[in-house]
Formats: C-alpha cells, structure tokens, sequence
C-alpha cells in the first residue's frame, strides 16, 4: 500500500462531499447532502430504502455525476464523471451483487484491467500470482489461493476477492454496499477484521448496512440520510440503536418484534419424513392455525429447499404432507395454492416479483383466478384488488401503475406479501421476509405477521437473522444440512442455543465450501 | 421514498401513447405510404391495397402466434417449414391418398399443430433452448416435405378450393378475412386474458410467474402448437392462392414473420410487446416491399431498404425503452 497512516493526522478528511444534490425524474433522491470521512476511518450510511444512500455513493464511484455540488479528495476538488475517475482518485466500491467473472480464478479477477505486463504486452503470470498471494497475506487470509476459480468459492471469499481488488488498485477509499448481507455469521466476523486491518492502515471506509448492531460493532461515526437529506452525523460511541432509528425514520417505533400472543389452533401443514435430495432429508414438522415457526439454519441448511418443496417448486420424492388433516400430494406452485398455501420467497427481484410489470398486475399475478371470469380479466376487479392492497400494506408508490421493480425493496416486499394475501391463504410461508428492507418497513412487516396470526393464519418463517427469529416465533426449529435438528420453544430459544444448533459441524461446512 | 414530482417532468407535453413504438410506427408508415402514393399513382389504390392484403395473409397469419411467443422470450424458427410440410401434406393426402379435399385440408391443419406440439413439448419438458430446438425442427419439417413430395408438385385441385386465396367475399379478398378475424381474436386474447398476462409475466420474469402458481409450462405448450397450427392454415391459403403445392413453399417464411414482429415492437428479449404492433409490422414490410417495386427499385434494393428499416426501428425501440426506465 502507499498509505502511511503515520504520515497525516488521524482528522484529515480524506474524502468530503458538500451539498451534493441529484434529481431523477419525479423523484428529489439528493438535496443538499455533505458527508465526510477520515483517514483511518470507518464511516457508516444509514437510512430507509429511498432514502438516498445508493445515489449518494453512486455519486462517489463516478457512476453518475451531480446535478449540484462538489466532491474532495486530499482536500482537492475532483470531478468524477466516470468509474474510471473514481479508481484513479482511490476510490473503490463493493455493491451487493458482486462483480466478479465465475470462470475465472481469484488473480486475474483481482488484476482484471490492470494485470502486471512482461514484454510485448504478454501478462506476467508469476508476479500476478506472487503479488496475489502478498495481498492475501496482507490481510491474513489463508484459505484462499490465487489459482482457483471465484465461481468455486463461497460468498465470503468472493467477497475477499472484491476487497482484495479494490486494494490492488491502491483504493484509499472504500465503498462498502451492505457487504454482509448474504454472509453467515462467520463470515461476518471475518469481514469486520478485514475492515479493522484496512482501517489500521489509513484506509477511509465507507459502510452502508440496515443492521444496527453491525455499525456499533464496527464503525466509528454515523451519518443517517432520511428523504434524500442529511439528518444527522454522529459518533458511533455517543448513539445508540433506538436513537439511530429515530433518526431513519422521524418517528419513534414502539417495539421491534411486536410479538402478539394469540391462542394457537389446530395443525394446518403437517410434514412427515418429507425427501427431496440432496437437501430435504426426512423432515417432519407441524405449524399450527394462529403459530409463527421460525426455521433457523446457516445459509445452504435446506430451508428454502425445503419451503420449495411444500410449495410444489420441487415436488417431493417422498413422505407426506397434510393440509388441514387431509393427505395431499403437491406436484405444482399452482396446485399449493388452491390447496391455501402461500410462499413469498426470498429472492424478491428474481422469485417474487415479475419488475417490469406494474404494481397492478404484480398484485393480480397470484390471484388472477379472483379478478378473472371466463378467463377474461376484470379490469375494475383487478384495480380494486391491487388499490386494496396498496392500502392495506400502505404500499408507498405514486400509482397502480407504477413499474414495481422502480418501488424500495420494503415496497415491493409488501407487494409480493400483498399478492399472496389476496388469495386468503391458510398457510404463509415466509422465506427471509424483511432482507435488505430498512427498519421502518421490517417493523410494518413484523406487525402484519403478528395480525396474520391473530386471524389464524399458520405462518413458517425462514430468517437468517437470529432477533428475527427469537422475536417473532412461537416456535424455532433449526435445520442443517438438510434435516432439523433442533427444536426450541420460545422460553428456550435464545443466541446461544440456537445458534450453537444452527453451527453444528459448521468448521467442516466451511472448510468444503 | 421521496417522489417530490420536479417541473420538468410536469411540463412535458409529448403525451405517453405518442412515444409508444406501435405510434411511432404507424406515424412513419404514414408518412412513407403518403411519400410512395406521390411517387406513384397505382400505389394508393383501393385494388392494390387490398391485393396487399392477400399477398401478407400467409405472413401474417404466423405473426400472430409468433408474437405471442416472442413475447414469453422465446421463438420459433421452423414455421416456414412447418408451412412446407403442411402444404405438401395437403396435397400428398388428397392426391394419393385419396381423402375428400375438406378432410385433407383438416389432416394437413392437424400435422401443423403436431409439429408445433412437438417443437412445445421438447422446449417445456427437456429445456432445449427454442432457438435450438425450432432450428433443428426447421431442417427436420423441410427434409420431411422434400423425401415426401420426390420434387413433384400437386395441382389440378377442385375450382371452388381457389375462392379462398383468390376470390373476394364482400369486396374484400377472402383469406383476408381469416386474417382479420385472427388479427381480433389474438389481441383479444393477448390484452384481456389471464392467458395473455401469463404470457407477458413469462416474458418478464419466468420464475416468478412459476412460483405465482401461473402454468407456464401449459401455455408455452399452447402457444407452440397455436403457432404450428396456423402455419398450417397459412400453407392452406398459399396453396389455394398459388394453385399448385410444392415442397418449397414457405422458405424464409420465418425471417418476414419475425421481422414483422419486431419491426412491430415486440421486444425479443420478451415481456414487451402488442398484436397491433405486429398489424402495423406486417403493413409497413408489405406495403414498403410494394410502394418501391411500383416506383421502380429492384428487388434487391427493396431489401435493403427493409434491412435498414428494421435497423432504425431497433434503434428507436431501444431509445424509447431508455427513457421509460428513467436514467
């Protein structure tokens, strides 16, 4: 690196913004918003989906310039009107979706554009492997080797790569976009080293993330953007987590798992030794009328495999199902529904959501067979579902015809809920139903689960966030690698002991991944 | 989310159905049949419109479906040789083997919407990409026509079997109508039915319509028999307007039914996409094809112009979709 973190005093901003405004057609996403950070720094965003953090550092990588406004660097007015400016001035970013090329190995991702020349223009292979493996050791990672290929590798250790990327090009300043969203626990901790070691050498991070306990355990201050305007910036050690919220979101929130208790009926989905390899072994399970069962697990525990498997996405190869007592053998997404069974699954933009289409016809998809008679659709029936909806699950968008996928992800989450509920389902499957949505929504969301149950709704909740689970479930069970094997009433259900459940012989998981 | 509307975009004029592909279209259509009508004065004729119209039914009667499946994402490449095979079948089966010509018109439908079947049936159940699989259907139909026609054609076939392709019913040529009750029925269908929505939630997001319970698998069957069976009809109309069957009919039929369509603004990625785009699609390559022939330019010269036609329309097609998705 060329940094010496001794050389400047520990207060320099290394990047500022100043009253940086961004305007996309009907919609303010910047007003006037300044931000800073310092060398050494760990600087994390917080706000609401739409609240401005993805424009403010879309701005900052150069993917589109401001309208108003200007960015600094070393206290140097920069104009950073392509990516390209912004890796030039040490800027890099990490998205969510990571950019990296599957086939290709962990060095030439790293030194992709910018790979160490021998003569004639050739790549030098052995100095991109020897400084692959400085970089590696730089950061004290020791399972990962420079030759093999990023698509074998487990999302943590892609991520390594993107960091590891980002420092090959002498980034002074980095951009971290919810980085541990779809991380494990483990990985996680991992991640909050690296960032210490970066932050350690003078690197300036810039952290953005929806979890609170994320940014005391590793941030130092905290600005909260809320409507596309700077509220307020803190230090980290002077906050805390029911101030911060209220901060996101103007308001006060009462609680954050408002866990109703409601008198819980008869079975409504009883499974017995249900298969469906590799990831569906023997599973048996009941969720009764008005009961809220949390499914806790690791990433790639067969959860959402499973929650597939009930809902006919992958039918079973074996064992049974009953529905309100009666033997059923679901073959089709289709044939569950008709039998009251409903998933919102937990890729929204790929399995929940069709985005192109409008919010009106994203409420009909699922219930298509309400508004339409003969197979001609009502439009007015159609329109009446959809605006009922949109009340219902107080659904910010400024029409029914509003393209959903432009909506907040805590929109269209309530979206592909709302779609789902409009069939008047017996069973609700909820496959990580608040993931990547601010905390306002997630409260909305928590609140709705709680009013589902008191109507007697059964509901099976998939969460990999362990509050989540103990807030919000009657019941935990716990899967690995492909079974459950764990069962925790909600007196027993702590961090510890589920969590404990939920590793198991995690160290061997994580060695094969 | 802050939607705090801004003056420009409050100030603008351009109504949204203006900006929509299928206007646009039908605006330069205007506009060239006006320009070709100037140049020529046996353009603009009511005869030689509705001669037009003959000459596209057999095109157009596969856009229909054709659009349908453009808009779930795929496409169908063999119906020129699904047309082929229907039209020697057609014939084979009156000629040789005897059947009345109703009953061999019915038989030579059926193997239509066989081979649309199968193209169906291989693309849902084995996931053959339908590029791949209607390729491969494209040469199997054609070999198919040819080792059964041995390069003989049919003809003498009963007079009142012509009125279809060459007579005219109520002033207007006869598979016209077939064309135009086609051309209803599929908009119908495409802009009112939970089949038509099934149709654009595939073409948009697939798995998301599968896990909305939609059957997608059912109507992408559907819609590949549909196609075949209507390059059935359209191998019917070609042989009673041309007299004669022949194991090359319907050659780069798909090429004219697919370019209708896209020229029509169905996008090829799917999702997008109206059957009165693919009306304005067909008209404008017909009447193009026609309006430079009558001014004089050669055939060659008019493909040229197509080609660059559909160029520029892509190229309109893809400015608009930028600017309905904002940045």
């Amino acid at each position: 690196m060329t940094t010496d973190p001794h050389s400047k005093t520990p207060t320099t901003s290394l990047l500022s913004v100043r009253a940086v405004e961004k305007a996309f057609p009907g919609v303010r996403a910047l007003s006037g918003v300044s931000f800073d950070v310092a060398e050494g720094e760990v600087h994390a965003l917080l706000g609401e989906n739409g609240a401005g953090k993805s424009t403010l550092i879309k701005i900052i990588s150069g993917v589109f310039p401001p309208d108003r406004g200007e960015v600094l660097v070393d206290g140097k007015l920069v104009d950073l009107a392509r990516p390209d400016d912004a890796r030039r001035a040490g800027i890099a970013t990490i998205y969510q979706e990571l950019l990296l090329f599957p086939e290709l190995t962990v060095a030439e991702n790293i030194f992709m554009g910018h790979a160490p020349r021998a003569g004639l223009g050739r790549i030098d292979w052995r100095a991109m492997h020897e400084k692959t493996n400085a970089l590696l050791a730089s950061l004290e990672i020791h399972d990962l080797q420079a030759d093999r290929v990023v698509g074998s590798l487990s999302v943590g250790n892609r991520q390594r790569v993107e960091i590891l990327r980002a420092l090959s090009q002498d980034a002074r300043i980095l951009i971290m976009d919810e980085p541990t969203a779809a991380l494990t626990e483990y990985d996680v901790t991992r991640l909050f080293d690296i960032v210490r070691k970066l932050r350690a050498r003078g690197v300036a991070v810039i952290y953005i993330s929806h979890r609170l306990d994320e940014i005391f355990a590793i941030a130092d201050r905290v600005t909260v953007l809320r409507d596309g305007a700077h509220v307020a910036t803190r230090r980290v050690a002077e906050t805390d987590a029911a101030g911060l919220v209220q901060l996101m979101v103007g308001r006060r929130l009462e609680s954050l798992f408002p866990k109703v208790t409601v008198p819980i009926g008869k079975p409504v989905l009883e499974v017995k030794d249900l298969e469906r390899r590799p990831l569906t072994r023997s599973v048996s399970l009941t969720v009764r009328a008005g009961e809220i069962v949390g499914l806790a697990g690791l990433v790639g525990s067969g959860r959402s495999e499973l929650a597939q498997t009930i809902f006919g996405v992958t039918p079973a190869e074996g064992g049974e199902i009953r529905i309100d007592g009666q033997k059923v053998d679901i073959r089709s997404p289709a044939q569950a529904r008709s039998l009251g069974v409903a998933y919102v699954p937990e890729d929204r933009g790929t399995q929940g959501l069709v985005r192109p289409m409008t919010v009106r016809e994203n409420f009909s998809l699922a219930a298509l067979g309400k508004v339409a008679f003969g197979g001609f659709i009502d439009r007015g029936a159609e329109r009446r579902l959809a605006g009922d909806g949109v009340k219902r699950f107080a659904v910010k968008t400024s029409s029914l015809e509003q393209i959903a996928g432009k909506l907040s992800g805590g929109n269209q989450q309530k979206i592909v809920l709302g779609k789902w509920l409009a069939n008047g389902p017996k069973l609700l499957i909820l496959d990580e139903p608040t993931r990547g949505i601010d905390v306002g929504a997630k409260a909305e969301i928590h609140r709705l689960m709680g009013e589902l149950a008191a109507q007697g709704l059964a509901i099976l909740m998939i969460s990999s966030e362990l509050p989540e689970v103990l807030g919000m479930s009657d019941r935990v069970l716990v899967m690995r690698e492909g079974r459950i094997v764990a069962e925790f009433s909600r007196e027993e259900a702590t961090q510890e002991s589920v969590g404990a459940a939920m590793m198991g012989s995690h160290q061997n998981a994580e060695q094969a991944a | 989310m802050s939607e705090i509307p801004l003056p420009q975009v409050a100030k603008r004029v351009v109504p949204w159905w203006l900006i929509r592909h299928e206007t646009m279209l039908a605006l330069i259509l205007l506009i060239a049949l006006i320009g070709l009508g100037s140049l020529n004065n046996r353009f603009l004729t009511l005869d030689n419109l509705l001669n037009q119209g003959r000459l596209t039914t057999e095109v157009g009667l596969i856009a229909l479906p054709m659009t349908f499946i453009i808009i779930t994402g795929g496409i169908d490449l063999s119906v020129g040789s699904i047309v082929g095979l229907c039209a020697i079948l057609l014939g084979y089966s009156w000629k040789v083997f005897g059947f009345p010509l109703p009953l061999a018109m019915c038989f030579s439908l059926l193997v239509g919407a066989a081979a649309g079947f199968l193209n169906g049936i291989v693309i849902t159940r084995v996931k053959v990409p339908p590029l791949i699989m209607t390729i491969a259907t494209l040469a199997l139909y054609r070999g198919l026509a040819e080792g059964i026609s041995q390069a003989r054609s049919v003809r003498g076939y009963p007079e009142w079997f012509y009125f279809i392709g060459q007579e005219n019913l109520f002033g207007v040529p006869a598979q016209l109508w077939l064309l135009l009750i086609a051309i209803v029925v599929s908009a119908i269908v495409l802009d009112r039915t939970t089949f038509g929505r099934t149709l654009y939630a595939i073409g948009n997001n697939e798995t998301a319509a599968r896990f909305s319970g939609l059957a997608v698998d059912r109507v992408k069957l559907i819609i590949y028999t549909l196609s075949g069976l209507m390059a059935g009809l359209s191998a019917c109309v070609l042989v009673s307007r041309v007299t004669t069957t022949r194991s090359d009919m319907g050659i780069g039929y798909e090429l004219d039914v697919i370019a209708a369509v896209v020229l029509g603004g169905t996008s090829i990625f799917g999702g997008v996409g109206t059957i009165w785009g693919t009306v304005v699609g067909l008209a404008m390559i017909q009447l193009l094809k026609n309006g430079l022939a009558l001014t004089g330019v050669k055939g060659d010269a008019t493909i040229v112009v197509i080609g660059a036609v559909l160029i520029l329309s892509t190229l309109v097609a893809s400015s608009l979709q930028r600017k309905r998705e904002g940045v």
